[in-house]
């Protein structure tokens, strides 16, 4: 058992540290002997050298950290136009030497005083929303794209204490894929609720999200799940990111071995329903793990449909960087073993800046003031913490 | 070997599977061609994609070069690309059918499928067949249940076949037996 203030000691020390959510708590990596910085010319290599080192049997043989979406898209040669925004790093990938596990309840309290703002500033005001939504519309109606997510904004100058807001926010939105990181200049907080890799011997799953209800008293789960059902615009969604998911895996994974394993459940958090399946297949033999990362990222269900020609619709569009905002994090174990979610619901705090973005889909029956709002209903759990 | 030519799809790795129930399959992107896997292969696939077919001038061309010399085989936007290079015109529909699930028949006797017989597909597609088209050799073999919109295309003598829709969708009925059908025609 860890000391009862260990998480304040941790957090007063300045070290860095990150927290992910595992199956009963959470499991916290600190005492970092290494710290990669990934850029375009390093990422390759990065990732195909983390599964040839030989010690593989301790808990702390694997490096852990995130991918940007940036560089996610460099890897599979799509180009990012030049894009205003914080100079944040595309990724980074630390090295622990210590691994530990907490418990479901986080025992740390926020004593000090930091100096959080409360007004945020949205970068695409609801008129030039519904430009853009209108723009993608018609690239449906040609074929362009199926299904393709708006992504906006919100940030503000705020100094925070990362752990406190961690806590905060997992005590009120915990989510299977909940992570922190929290190093010297910049933190990240995410309540994700997605995994986008799951990789243990040469089995993989991907369990894609796309629709979501916000519990009422009307609601309990079996009526979540007449109310998915019936909801032909839902329905559809949800269809084209699994073919899509289908269609990912298969590039990697043994043919007739990809399947369907949980097929449109609904899946029951504190304050909302999510609709959600869960596909798997078995791995090619000697698959790398690049070829894994390539072409399981950037996560489809947080794109659109098809990926390619969506991205660079997306990228043509967007004149501020997302940062790390639709990348993975997770870890690559040496033995070659992963785990990545994907990144939404998330701050990210660098320098004193925060930003929290989010997105939602326009598919050819979506309105542009409903999904407009629905962005802002995404961003106000994170929003919330600050006061 | 069957070769398939990607249109930058996210489902054509769905296809390359469903195909290789049945045989060697090769993949490759519609503007990296194998002049030799072309020529090797027995059977030429075009993948679903985005956009329309005068979007992709070197499927158009594969097709023209080989129609009647190996089977061809369209799908979704592989399917709009055979029709285009057949003189038919392709236009936007007014309902879009994007992961949607729908009923489609039979409707011809010359069909490889037995005729009136109803089954659900997958569709993905803003864009359909404008009508009336008529091309030597082909006839449109399966309709929507619904909007009657073409779902097929077969040119039993050349053997060239086309499908609007997604066999390889887990939302389309029995997608397998249905490539197995046109393989083994």
């Amino acid at each position: 058992m860890i000391k009862k203030n260990y998480l304040e000691d941790l957090n007063n020390s300045k070290k860095p540290f990150i927290i992910y959510r595992s199956n009963k708590g959470f499991d916290l990596y600190t005492d970092f002997s290494k710290k990669i910085i990934l850029t375009k010319n390093n990422i390759e290599k990065f990732i195909n050298q983390s599964t040839k080192l030989k010690s593989k049997k301790k808990e702390t043989d694997l490096f852990i950290g995130f991918f940007g979406y940036e560089i996610l898209n460099n890897l599979i040669d799509i180009k990012v136009k030049k894009q205003k925004g914080l100079k944040f790093p595309k990724g980074i990938f630390y090295k622990p030497e210590t691994k530990l596990k907490l418990p479901n309840k986080l025992n740390y309290k926020n004593l000090g005083l930091v100096r959080t703002n409360k007004l945020f500033k949205i970068n695409i005001n609801k008129s030039s929303y519904k430009v853009i939504f209108d723009k993608f519309k018609k690239k449906i109606k040609s074929g362009e794209t199926y299904q393709i997510k708006i992504c906006t904004k919100y940030s503000n100058k705020s100094k925070i204490d990362a752990l406190d807001f961690f806590c905060r926010l997992v005590r009120s939105n915990m989510a299977p894929e909940a992570f922190m990181i929290k190093d010297i200049n910049y933190s990240i907080i995410s309540c994700s609720p997605e995994n986008l890799i799951d990789k243990k011997n040469d089995f993989i799953t991907t369990k894609p999200i796309a629709g979501t209800l916000k519990k009422t008293k009307k609601f309990n789960k079996i009526k979540a799940l007449a109310f998915f059902k019936k909801n032909i615009k839902e329905n559809k969604e949800h269809n084209m990111i699994v073919d899509m998911e289908r269609s990912d895996l298969s590039k990697i994974c043994k043919a007739g071995s990809v399947k369907i394993l949980k097929e449109k459940i609904v899946e029951e958090y504190k304050d909302l329903y999510h609709y959600v399946s869960l596909i798997g297949g078995r791995l090619k033999n000697n698959t790398s793990s690049l070829e894994i990362v390539k072409a399981m990222m950037p996560g489809g269900s947080v794109i659109g449909c098809p990926k390619i020609s969506t991205l660079n619709l997306l990228n043509v569009q967007e004149k501020e960087s997302r940062n790390v905002y639709t990348g993975s994090f997770g870890y690559i174990k040496f033995n070659g073993d992963m785990r990545f979610n994907i990144i939404i619901r998330s701050i990210l705090n660098y320098k004193n800046k925060s930003e929290i973005s989010v997105a939602s889909g326009v598919v050819i029956d979506s309105n542009a003031r409903h999904e407009f709002n629905e962005n802002y209903i995404k961003a106000k759990a994170l929003i919330d913490l600050y006061k | 070997m069957i070769y398939i030519i990607d249109h930058k799809d996210s489902f054509t790795h769905n296809v390359v599977h469903q195909f290789e129930n049945f045989d060697d399959v090769m993949c490759d992107n519609h503007n990296e061609i194998n002049e030799d896997k072309l020529k090797k292969s027995k059977v030429i696939v075009f993948s679903p994609g985005p956009g329309a077919p005068k979007d992709y001038p070197r499927s158009s061309n594969i097709y023209k070069r080989f129609k009647g010399k190996k089977k061809m085989i369209g799908i979704c936007l592989g399917f709009q690309q055979i029709l285009h290079c057949e003189k038919g015109e392709i236009i936007q529909q007014k309902k879009i059918y994007h992961g949607y699930q729908s009923k489609i028949k039979v409707i011809s006797e010359n069909s490889l499928f037995t005729k009136n017989s109803k089954f659900k597909v997958g569709r993905y597609h803003s864009l359909k067949l404008k009508e009336p088209f008529a091309a030597k050799n082909f006839e449109i073999t399966m309709r929507c249940d619904i909007s009657n919109v073409a779902m097929a295309i077969e040119n039993n003598k050349e053997k060239i076949y086309g499908f609007q829709f997604h066999p390889e969708s887990f939302l389309t009925e029995n997608g397998n037996l249905l490539i197995k059908k046109i393989l083994s025609a």
